[in-house]
Parts: C-alpha cells; structure tokens; sequence
C-alpha cells in the first residue's frame, strides 16, 4: 500500500472535520455583559409552532432584508464621530483604546436578535435605533425615485431614510392593493412587499407579536402588549391582583436592554427564562437544539464541503486518480453524514418526516442524490460518483438556501398535509423519484461531457456509465411509480378521487411516462449508450418542470418577486439542459474520446516500425 | 437469423405483412409503445396547461375523457408566459387534433395485449413484467371505471340541522360533462307534497324557449352564464345601465358574467352560474317577468328559492341550484369543531360528529368524520371538506366511485412487479461484477 494513498484522504478528511466542529462550536455569553445567547433561546410561539426567539428574529429579519440573518448596526451620531476622533488620535490611553475597540465592535455584523431587541424597545427609545438600521431591501427603481432613495451596493434602507415619504407609499399601496393579482406590475409588487415588510416591523415593535406571556391553563399564549394591558387593568381594578411576574420580568428585559443595564437584563431574562421552563420543559430542550441547528447552519457547510468534493474530483482526472478519488469518495461520505444528521435535526425540531414543503424536498433530493451517488461510487470506483454526487448535493442545497428566503422551513402543515403516515409514505416515496430521475440526469451530462471534451470515455466507461445510469432509471420508475399511486391513494383518502388531474399530479406523471420512455427505448434497442444518456439529460427538464413549474402555473398565491426569479432559473436550467442535449448530438466522430482511440491506434502504427 | 433462401424469405415477409400475426406483431412492438408514450406526455402536459384557463372538469373531459382533442395553440402561448418568454397578452390562433386519453389509452392496452400475446411466454423469469403490466391494466381500467360511474357531490349541513341529499357536482364523465347546475321549479300549494319540475342544465346552456306540460308557463332563457358574480344594484354606481329583469330578486341584484374558473386557480374551482328566465304565458305567449336565477342566491340560507305568482292565490318557487340526489338516510350535525394553530388562523383539522339514521335499515348511530378519516356508507365516501362561514355548519364531500379499489390494487401488483424484476436485474448485475472482479 503507497502511503500517500492512505495520507492524503485522512489529512482532508482530519481538517473537513475540524472545519465542521469548529462552524459548530457555539459562543458563549460574556460574564459581565448582555447573555444574548441565553435570550435567543427562549421559546415563544409564533405562526401556531414554538420556536426559540432566535429563529423568530432570524426569520423576521431575512424576510425584510431578502436573505441575510445578520445585520449591520447603524451607529449615532454620536458614536460616529467618536470612533472617528478615536481612530485619528495617534497616543491613546488604555482607556480610549477599550472604547475604540467597543466601538469597531458594535460596527461588525450583529445577530438577528439584537435588531429584534432594537425593534422591540423602539417604541420607548429616544434615540430610535431600530427605524437607523438598514435592513429593508428595495430593489424597484421606481419605488426606490418615489421614496426619494438613492441606488446604492446592497439596495438596503432604514425607515428613516424614506420616512418622509410614508403617504405617497401608502397611496401606492392602496392602489396595488386594489388591483387584481395578474394585473400588478413590478412595482405594485414591490410596493405591497415593503408595504408587507413594514407591517411586520410595527408588529414587532408594537410588541404584538410573537406570544411570549404564558397564559393559564387552557388558555392561549398572548403578546406581550395584550398581556401587560390586561394584566395592568386588573391591577387597577384590584390592588390585590399582583402584576404578572411573567409581563413584569420580560418587560423589565426591555427596559434594562433600552438603558444599556446588562446586569439587570441578565437577572430579568433568568427570571422570565425560569417561568417557562415551568411552563415548557420540553420544548425548552428542543428550542434549545434549535437555536444550536440555526447557528451551525450545517447546510450552508454541506455546500462549501460538498463543492471542495467537486474540485478534488475534477483534479482526480487530471493527477493521482486513485489517492484523490479517495479522499473525495471519504469527504464526501463525511459531509452526507452532516448532511444527513441536519436532515435528521430537522425532523426531531418539527416532529415529522422529511420532506413536508419545497425547502425540505430540496434538502431531500441533495441528500438522496448523494447517497446514490456515494453507492455508484463504492460499487464502480471510477470517481464518477463522486462528481455527480457532489455537484447534484452542492446545487440542491443551494436552492434550498435561496427557497429558505421565504420564511420559516419549519412552518406549520395546512389540515389535509397534517398527517405523517402519507407524508412519509408518498412524499418520500415520490421525492426519490425525482432523485433518482435526477442522478440519471446527471450521468447523462457526465456521459456527454466525457466523451465529448475529454478523452477519458473509454468503451469500458462508455459502458459502465450507461449500466449506472439504466440502473438508476430503474430505481427512479419504481419510486416515481410508487410514489404517484400512493398520492393518489392518499387523494382518496381524503376527498375521494384517486386521480384529479390536477398540475401536480400531472407532471408526477410525466416523471413516470419519461422513464418508462427510457426504459422501453432501451429494451426495444431505439436508444443505445449515448441516446440513454441523452434522453436522461431530458428526464432532467422534466423533473424540472414537476418540481418547480407546475407550481408557476397556479400563479397568484405567492406572487411577490420570487416567482420571477424561479422563471427565471428554471428557463437557465432548460436552455442548459437542451444545449447538452445539443453537444451530445454532436456526430460521434468529432468527440475527443472518439478521436483518442484513433489517434491511440495510429500512434502504435507508427511506434512499431521505430521499435522494430 | 436462418440465410436459407432469400425469396423464401421474401416470401414470408409478404405473406405475414397480411395475416394476422402481422397486424399482431406491428401492434406489439416497442416502437409503437414509445411512440404512444410521447403521444400520452404530450396528451398530459397540453391538458395541464389547458387548466390555465379552464375548469379542470372541462380540461378532464376535452383531453383524457374523450377520444380526440382539438388542442389550441394558446395553451403553449400560456406555457411561454408563466416563464415570461413572450409577453402576457399574446393570442396564438390555430388549434391541432391529437388523439384524446380514451384513444391513446386503448391503443396502449392493444399494444400491451399484443406483445403479451406473441413476444412473451409465462416463465418465472417474466413474472416481474406480467405483475407490473397486469397492474396496469388494473389501473386503466380503474380510470375507464370512474370516468363512467364515479359520482361526486356535496352535503351541506347546518349545526344542529339534518341533510338527506347531495348537491351533485358537475365532473366529468364517459364523454362531456355531466351533472351541471339545473332550474328548480317547486310547487308548495299541496300540503306536504311538493311537486318539483326540473330543467336540465344543457337546456339552459343551449337557451331558447323550453316548454314543460307539468309548468303552468313557458320559459325563454334569456341568457345563461357558466361563471359569474353576483352584486346589489346601487342606483348611484349602475346609472344607465339596463337591467334584463324586471321582476323577483333581479329587482335589487345583478349579475355579471365571468370567464370560467380555471384549474389552476386557488380562489375557485367550480362554475358559479346565473341565468336571466322569461316566464311567459302558455297561451298568449306574453311576458310575465323577467327573473334572474342564480347559484349564489340559491347558497343564501335566507331564502334559497324566489316566488313566480301565477295569480293571487297561487305561486311557483324557482331556484337554480345543483342537481340533487336523494338519500333513503340522513344525517344529522351533532357538532362541528374547527381547530386552528395556536396564535394563527391556519386550520389544524375539521371534524364533524354526525349522526346517521337510516330508517330502513332501522340504523340509527354517531359517527366522527374529519380530516382524512372519511366515512364509507351505503357504496359512498363522506369526507370532510369544508365549513360554512362562521363555522355554522359542515360541508361533507360525497363520492360514489365503484372503481375506487381498482389503483390499491395496481399499487400491490406493479410495486410487486417492479420490486421482483429490478430485483432479478440487480442480482444478476452484482452476479456479473463478482465475477469480473475476480
């Protein structure tokens, strides 16, 4: 055994290691300042689920700045010109360097949940911090002329910057409002967007949102401003009725978070943080799991790692195949069991299976595509595995983070999807047919590109691909079949029609028909090696379409800009899809690996006489 | 193959090209199964994109419940828009026939039957195949079964009230549309015998005149629209506009025509009707009134139906409403609970506690119907479906569909089938590699 082959992968896969644990590594709260941590794990209830305070400020947070979970502080003025006179003194004490050193501190990106202690003591701040933060994201040229706002890098304002303008938006927004769906322009939509935005912002800071006061037994959790009224009426009403000690404790909170008093906001959250324990005891130990998932954020890692994978398996083609396809083949399995225990987390936080909305059946089919591919991987030891599993996994995910923009991943289910038994019957069953319809896909592409621009598609790889790629077609007609029926099942379970026609079910189908295309072409010999691969490069349009187009047709629902941005990635998917389709067309002669073999056979020919 | 003579050969090609087993053998072939397939995938994908702009009842019938299709243009021209490559006002005339679901359906059972016939022969080996197109079969035929028989429709009952027929809704049946909305003319002037007269609904879509010898009138539709709205006249806002009725609920409400509800809508699935009725009389043939009929004042728990007075004693009530099934049982709303999300108006689950009597069979018991638990009685599924407003009372979906155990079936064979025959391939693939590896 060559030592660089056992070194080289346990290196990478030493420091793939450490590179997790250390993403994973939660900060602790410093002794003598505000416990932020501690707050951010509170569990409220917000959108029927209970979450940490941390995901409530999260969410709240990306939603308005369209992506970021982190914010830049706005500094006061006078904050400002200290740092500046601060930065410019050339001799500074050792009390002027701390101050410098808190001042570029404040500067640097801060967590969701110091904007959300902004926005929640807004109302009786003076220095009106939260409306300084810029956090709202306006993209719209003629929203931004019409708020009197500058483009700038980042398209992000605060309140304050367009305040003066708050009644022409609302008279744009009237009219957007009144409009019908189909009829609103770009700018309608991003009127009610901002419009939508800002709405969330006041709940929050008029405090009426998220239910943070326990009630009594039987009765609902309320915000704390409801809580703190009634709980002060009856005060008044009769002085024998002591004030909540829940609303005085998260009151005071505020207030000392407002007076910049971290010793008595860490006293009032320990408080307060003791009463729902009470309350809550188990739901404590899972938001408290939560907010650990939210930091680590293992499916932003997964990517970074997953694409790392790519890289060493591309240099696998040009140097030391057998060394770097291992270590691929070993990171990768690493990184597929992060993936896996964050797919895991996801189920233990909600309680039910995977895959329960488009987010998760994105995370899904990553996580699917690249067990498959790790299996192709371990049975064929040709590194090709490796390419497609890691770039299906890089890509599902990153779609998964620009899906997760939407809000909460882990949302509540509408009544008819509230049951565990389909979801993890059909949607599962269905979600690995598209997997599976995918990874062939994927093969098709790699078949393409292998034998058309490098000379490695060998008839040896020409064949073991295109067995890959039956076999897993094979799989991907079982599953999609399955899963169809089992969701026409459930449909008649619940209202009675097995089969209703209806847009998704109908590209479910054609997932169906596609791969029994593909098979039968197979069987009848109308497709050989390469038109298998090409027609599993179009399987990819298909699921495409069945995935994310049959929902573009219900137009209407959520239409704020999102939607043009899916047309948009599924039209880019599409016209690349058909032009490998068009590469692979491309008559065989002209392929490099085509031309490799001649070239290879008149080489010998002219080797022999020299030898001879 | 045997090179033994070529005009032999020959011979056999010409000979079978007109026998039966050449009929056979073309009908069997794998080309002919792809070729069908891309037909079907082409047939599926059309008929998704026609609920764009259509109910999805008509897109069922015009595409997969019939034998051929006109397929318009502008269902591509929709396509191009939902991903906004050509703009949202673009009009594509022109239309193309294609073979419609029952065709292609048929040419695939043929085509399976045949290949079954001559290409394969019972064997161990072919079980997986067999299982999985048996299951097929099962399948298509579960599908011609429920296009034929299968009867959807609705039960309304208020808390505390009691229902003993269905509003049948308007699905698509063997050919076309079948249970639409039809005029009701009900006469309450014998003591607890109320004699109701029908008009069907592909009367009132033709229009015209329709004569009845059990009607005391003649009626002329006037108009009749598939989809509409209804709403109050307001003198100030409707200045100058011409009200066809003159008479009954027409008086104070309008309607107004709208396109049909489309499949692919979330707000409404289902053709709401109105009708503007000319009730003349039988002799002379004169008017007596123009009414408007209409679904919306029919849903009015108010007062569902409007009076025609014949003369000062006598009166005929009229109502457009869904067609009606009778039910030799009924059933009583002991309670309806709607529970929501804590802190949210998103619905957790619907249950209604019902009690059944059946005074045939002298039954007379409480069941629980909610959320993906239905009911199966009497041949029919009652499911949860929805609540009147208010949560005053619980609509149940009812369907009759003989054919409903037909795709649990296919599930088992075809999983059977597949599980058994990829299997087979697998082992024998691992098989191969051992030994390569050797």
């Amino acid at each position: 055994m060559n030592k660089p082959g056992v070194f080289i992968p346990a290196i990478v896969l030493v420091i793939g290691f450490v590179y997790f644990y250390w993403q994973a590594a939660l900060p602790a709260d410093p002794v003598d300042g505000f416990h932020f941590q501690e707050f951010s794990r509170l569990p409220i209830i917000d959108r029927g689920r209970i979450k940490p305070m941390d995901t409530f400020a999260r969410i709240s947070l990306m939603v308005i700045n369209d992506g970021f979970q982190t914010f830049k502080p706005e500094l006061s003025e006078k904050e400002k010109s200290e740092l500046a006179s601060l930065k410019n003194k050339s001799n500074r004490s050792a009390e002027e360097n701390k101050s410098l050193v808190a001042l570029t501190g404040k500067e640097k990106r801060q967590p969701a949940v110091r904007w959300l202690l902004d926005v929640m003591t807004s109302r009786f701040s003076d220095n009106h911090i939260a409306e300084r933060h810029k956090v709202f994201r306006i993209e719209n040229d003629q929203l931004l002329g019409l708020l009197g706002l500058q483009p700038r890098p980042g398209l992000r304002y605060s309140i304050e910057e367009f305040a003066g303008q708050m009644a022409e938006l609302e008279k744009a927004g009237k009219a957007a409002d009144q409009k019908e769906n189909s009829k609103r322009d770009a700018f309608d939509k991003s009127v009610l967007q901002l419009a939508h935005h800002l709405q969330s912002f006041m709940e929050i800071a008029a405090l009426q949102t998220p239910l943070v006061i326990p009630a009594g037994k039987g009765e609902d959790w309320k915000p704390f401003m409801q809580a703190a009224l009634e709980s002060r009426n009856a005060n008044q009403a009769d002085p024998n009725i002591s004030m909540n000690p829940a609303v005085s404790s998260f009151g005071q909170m505020l207030l000392s978070y407002l007076k910049n008093e971290p010793l008595n906001f860490n006293k009032a959250l320990g408080e307060y943080k003791s009463l729902i324990q009470k309350e809550l005891p188990v739901q404590s130990e899972v938001s408290n799991f939560e907010v650990f998932f939210n930091h680590f954020s293992p499916f932003y890692h997964c990517i970074v790692v997953y694409l790392f994978v790519f890289l060493i398996s591309c240099f696998a083609w040009v140097t030391a195949p057998a060394t770097l396809n291992k270590t691929a083949f070993w990171l990768c399995i690493l990184t597929l069991l992060v993936h896996t225990w964050a797919l895991g987390s996801r189920m233990y936080i909600q309680g039910r299976p995977p895959v329960t909305n488009l987010y998760s059946s994105a995370i899904f089919i990553g996580w699917g595509c690249v067990l498959g591919c790790i299996m192709l991987e371990g049975i064929y030891k040709n590194g090709i595995g490796n390419i497609v599993g890691s770039i299906t996994g890089s890509l599902t995910l990153l779609i998964a983070q620009h899906l997760s923009a939407e809000g909460d991943t882990l949302e509540m289910m509408q009544a008819v999807l509230d049951t565990n038994f389909w979801l993890a019957t059909h949607v599962t069953c269905v979600t690995l047919g598209y997997t599976a319809t995918f990874v062939a896909g994927f093969l098709g592409i790699v078949y393409v590109m292998m034998g058309l621009i490098t000379n490695t598609l060998t008839p040896e790889r020409d064949k073991s691909l295109t067995q890959m790629t039956y076999g897993v077609v094979c799989f991907a007609m079982l599953f999609s079949f399955v899963g169809t029926v089992l969701g026409g099942i459930w449909a008649d379970q619940s209202w009675g029609r097995f089969w209703g026609w209806d847009p998704k079910e109908n590209g479910a189908l054609l997932i169906v028909i596609w791969n029994a295309v593909i098979l039968h072409a197979r069987w009848g010999g109308m497709a050989k090696n390469r038109g298998i691969a090409l027609l599993s490069i179009a399987g990819n349009m298909i699921t495409g379409w069945s995935w994310f187009g049959t929902n573009q047709l219900g137009v209407g629902l959520h239409a704020y800009g999102f939607n043009d941005q899916l047309a948009w990635g599924l039209t880019a998917f599409w016209i690349s899809q058909l032009g490998l389709i068009g590469l692979g067309l491309i008559p065989r002669q002209y392929w490099l690996s085509s031309r490799a073999a001649t070239h290879n056979i008149t080489n010998l020919a002219k080797l022999q006489p020299k030898q001879a | 193959m045997d090179n033994s003579g070529h005009s032999a050969n020959h011979n056999q090609v010409l000979k079978s090209r007109f026998s039966l087993m050449g009929i056979l053998k073309a009908l069997a072939s794998l080309q002919l199964t792809v070729v069908l397939f891309i037909f079907s995938l082409v047939l599926v994908f059309a008929g998704t994109l026609a609920q764009v702009d259509n109910p999805i009842w008509t897109a069922v019938s015009d595409y997969f419940r019939s034998f051929y299709v006109f397929i318009p243009n502008q269902v591509f021209a929709r396509f191009c828009q939902t991903f906004r490559w050509v703009s949202p006002t673009a009009q594509w005339p022109g239309s193309f026939p294609f073979p419609g679901g029952w065709t292609i359906g048929a040419l695939l059972l043929a085509n399976l039957l045949a290949a079954h016939a001559i290409r394969f022969k019972f064997s161990s080996k072919r079980i997986g195949i067999i299982s999985i197109h048996a299951g097929l079969i099962l399948l298509m035929l579960g599908e011609l079964i429920t296009g034929i028989f299968a009867v959807e429709g609705n039960m309304t009952i208020e808390q505390g009230g009691a229902s003993n027929y269905l509003e049948l809704k308007e699905t698509s049946g063997f050919m076309g549309k079948v249970n639409g909305p039809e005029l009701a003319f009900s006469d309450f002037s014998t003591p607890k015998k109320e004699k109701v007269v029908v008009i069907p609904n592909h009367l009132l879509k033709s229009g015209g005149k329709v004569s009845n010898p059990q009607l005391p009138f003649d009626i002329e539709i006037i108009k009749y629209m598939n989809n509409s709205a209804v709403e109050e006249l307001d003198p100030e806002k409707n200045k100058g506009l011409t009200n066809l009725a003159n008479a009954g609920d027409g008086l104070r409400i309008r309607a107004i025509e709208k396109s049909e509800a489309s499949g692919t809508d979330k707000d409404q699935k289902i053709d709401l009707p109105s009708a503007y009725i000319n009730i003349l009389d039988k002799k002379t043939g004169e008017s007596k009134g123009i009414y408007l009929a209409s679904i919306w004042l029919s849903l009015s728990t108010l007062k569902p139906t409007q009076s025609v007075p014949l003369d000062e004693n006598n009166k005929i009530e009229m109502a457009l409403r869904f067609k009606r099934s009778y039910k030799p049982f009924s059933m009583e709303l002991l309670e309806f609970k709607h529970e929501r999300y804590l802190g949210t108006n998103t619905p957790k689950n619907f249950s209604s506690k019902i009690k059944l009597i059946n005074e045939n069979s002298n039954e007379n018991r409480e069941t629980l119907i909610s959320m993906n638990n239905p009911l199966r009685y009497d041949g029919e599924t009652f499911y949860q479906s929805g609540f009147l407003p208010n949560d005053k009372g619980t609509i149940l979906q009812v369907v009759r569909n003989p054919g409903w155990i037909m795709p649990y079936l296919s599930c088992l064979v075809v999983s059977f089938g597949m599980l058994i025959h990829f299997g087979m391939h697998l082992n024998t693939f691992l098989k191969q590699r051992a030994i390569s590896n050797e």
